[in-house]
């Protein structure tokens, strides 16, 4: 469950603050927010990842509010109830996809069970690749490790920040895909920012900002 | 998966920059602790031999060599002096003890030293195994000397004329070894103690020889004649080092040095090389301070984006810091093995190169309290190194790093 109320953020270097939609998500609904580039879409991803602080407004989630909480209570926080995907760069470069997967999960001080871990790599087709420094994969296979980590710690929110805008039409499916596969069984809410109209498809929900 | 875990990938993943640091540290460090380990050494090592000799009273000439020669057993002796004037001095109420050596013998490069019974006492020194010497021609041996050259009691040998080893000048008598003392580590360890009559008997003996036709002395000009090297004298009272070298010093042809003082003033020249050693020591700390630094900054730089990631895997700042602080206390560690590999096996081969023999009886372990110091000092430098590299995490951005992903 997730909501946000009144949301406004503003930059110090610039003079307009953004305000940001009221949305409500009850469990396990999905979300499309789409706009151009500079509207600030990363910025509410953010806000709702707990990354920024909003000048006013709040984000719930879980009935928790985010924004209240300590730093360090924050970061627990976010390691616990939200996985992030990003467009590039999904994982940590000095280290193996295992020993990725076991940083995720010890950061959001979960037990690590390799059966999982190897069940889920196997759905997202890398299971050859468990060894693999990051440098050794290929481009969808490292998208594939993103999905992972996202949702390895089963997060109650996934949260996408254009996670296909490099990715040609059959990836961009294929990706899409395995995404709301993996948000429908770690049973989380999956909102996806983009300005790629290729994937409205795939949501009954889209926000417009 | 934990802290230690991530930061031992982050090392590895840079073998360069952590061999480059790792190896300037250990470098650094075994510097400051070999020069500490010479240093007090030496340092132990006068004081050591000096032993409770006050005051050494020997031919005129330097200063110097005169102690070196007859307190360290290092240089030639200046001259002879005199047995029977330096008898005279004995008799002074303000003297303790007199102990006359007379050298000038070797057997293998180990000095003979031809003195009294009481020699042995300025050292402390006991009978390990066999008796003192009795009579002409009888010999005790330092303890190094014994397992060196592996003699026992009764064995004899035959020793050579001059202070380094050689073939062509070997006296006829054979001296044999009635007694080895016990370690000191001090000087007497590499020392062959006989008594001064030994000496006598062999010189005069060849003297004969030389002057086969000459008139035989009469027994008591004989007497007149015979010569020792110095004097090593202890005080009863203090106040006897300001009268007595002074009086000793203006007449006839004896000098009359402070051992202490001598030593003390070679201490400071050798100390001039030792600190000059000490400050390069130093800079290659600096550097390698430096290194650390921007091995680990770079890092933090490099990799601000893996490093935001880890923050939204649920990491704290303050665990990002502190797989910073292991990562440069990792080469730290490794630093340090190296370091204290490198001194010991450099100090091995700094001895063997000067082919001394003295390594055992100089070298001495560090105390905990000096290599605390050097330790402290290399952490200091560290933490400093750490504490600059980990400003930019505190500073840290997450949101503007992962939107600027590119």
């Amino acid at each position: 469950m997730l909501q946000t109320e009144n949301l406004t953020f503003h930059y110090k270097q610039q003079v307009d603050s953004f305000n940001f939609p009221n949305i409500s998500l009850k469990a396990q609904e999905n979300l499309l927010i789409l706009g151009k580039s500079g509207i600030g879409k990363t910025t509410f991803l953010h806000l709702l990842a707990g990354l920024l602080t909003p000048i006013s407004g709040e984000v719930l989630i879980d009935d928790i509010t985010i924004n209240s909480l300590s730093q360090s209570k924050l970061d627990v926080f976010r390691g616990q109830y939200i996985g992030l995907v990003f467009q590039k760069n999904f994982a940590v470069k000095t280290l193996s996809v295992l020993e990725n997967l076991q940083a995720r999960l010890f950061f959001s001080k979960k037990t690590i069970n390799y059966e999982e871990i190897d069940k889920l790599l196997e759905q997202l087709g890398i299971k050859d690749c468990k060894k693999s420094k990051i440098y050794e994969l290929s481009e969808g296979q490292l998208q594939r490790l993103g999905i992972a980590l996202s949702v390895i710690h089963k997060p109650k929110v996934i949260l996408a920040d254009e996670p296909t805008s490099s990715l040609d039409d059959d990836n961009c499916k294929i990706v899409m895909e395995l995404l709301i596969k993996q948000a429908k069984q770690t049973k989380a809410n999956l909102i996806v920012i983009t300005h790629d109209h290729r994937i409205q498809s795939f949501f009954q929900n889209s926000i417009t900002l | 998966m934990n802290i230690w875990k991530i930061s031992i990938q982050n090392l590895k993943s840079k073998p360069l920059y952590t061999f480059l640091s790792i190896l300037t540290l250990s470098l650094s460090i075994a510097l400051l602790l070999g020069i500490q380990q010479l240093k007090s050494s030496f340092r132990n090592q006068m004081d050591n031999n000096l032993g409770e000799i006050d005051l050494v009273i020997g031919a005129k000439g330097s200063p110097l060599q005169l102690v070196l020669a007859s307190v360290l057993h290092l240089d030639n002796p200046t001259g002879n002096i005199l047995y029977e004037e330096a008898q005279k001095l004995e008799k002074n109420p303000m003297i303790k003890s007199a102990v006359p050596i007379s050298y000038g013998d070797n057997y293998k490069g180990f000095r003979i030293v031809g003195t009294t019974v009481k020699f042995l006492s300025l050292y402390n020194s006991e009978l390990q195994k066999g008796r003192h010497i009795k009579k002409s021609m009888e010999v005790v041996l330092g303890n190094f000397i014994a397992e060196k050259l592996n003699l026992s009691i009764g064995d004899t040998f035959l020793s050579s004329h001059g202070l380094i080893e050689n073939t062509i000048d070997i006296h006829n008598e054979e001296l044999t070894v009635v007694g080895i003392l016990k370690p000191t580590q001090k000087v007497i360890d590499r020392l062959i103690v006989t008594n001064l009559e030994s000496f006598w008997d062999i010189h005069q003996h060849e003297e004969e020889e030389d002057h086969d036709h000459a008139e035989h002395h009469q027994d008591e000009e004989r007497n007149k004649d015979k010569e020792i090297t110095s004097l090593l004298l202890t005080f009863r009272n203090p106040s006897a080092i300001l009268t007595l070298p002074r009086k000793i010093n203006k007449q006839g042809n004896m000098q009359a040095v402070l051992p202490k003082y001598e030593l003390d003033k070679l201490y400071e020249y050798i100390g001039i090389g030792f600190k000059v050693i000490s400050w390069i020591a130093y800079l290659i700390l600096v550097i390698s301070g430096i290194a650390i630094f921007i091995s680990l900054y770079k890092m933090v730089k490099e990799r601000a984006f893996d490093l935001a990631l880890l923050r939204t895997y649920g990491a704290s700042n303050f665990q990002l810091i502190n797989m910073v602080i292991y990562e440069g206390f990792t080469i730290v560690l490794f630093a340090f093995v190296i370091g204290f590999i490198l001194i010991k096996t450099g100090l091995y081969f700094v001895f063997e190169i000067v082919k001394s023999d003295y390594q055992h009886s100089i070298l001495q372990e560090l105390s905990f309290n000096e290599v605390l110091q050097t330790v402290g000092l290399v952490c200091i430098i560290i933490i400093l190194s750490i504490s600059l590299a980990i400003y930019p995490i505190i500073k840290m951005n997450i949101s503007t790093i992962l939107s600027n992903e590119k």
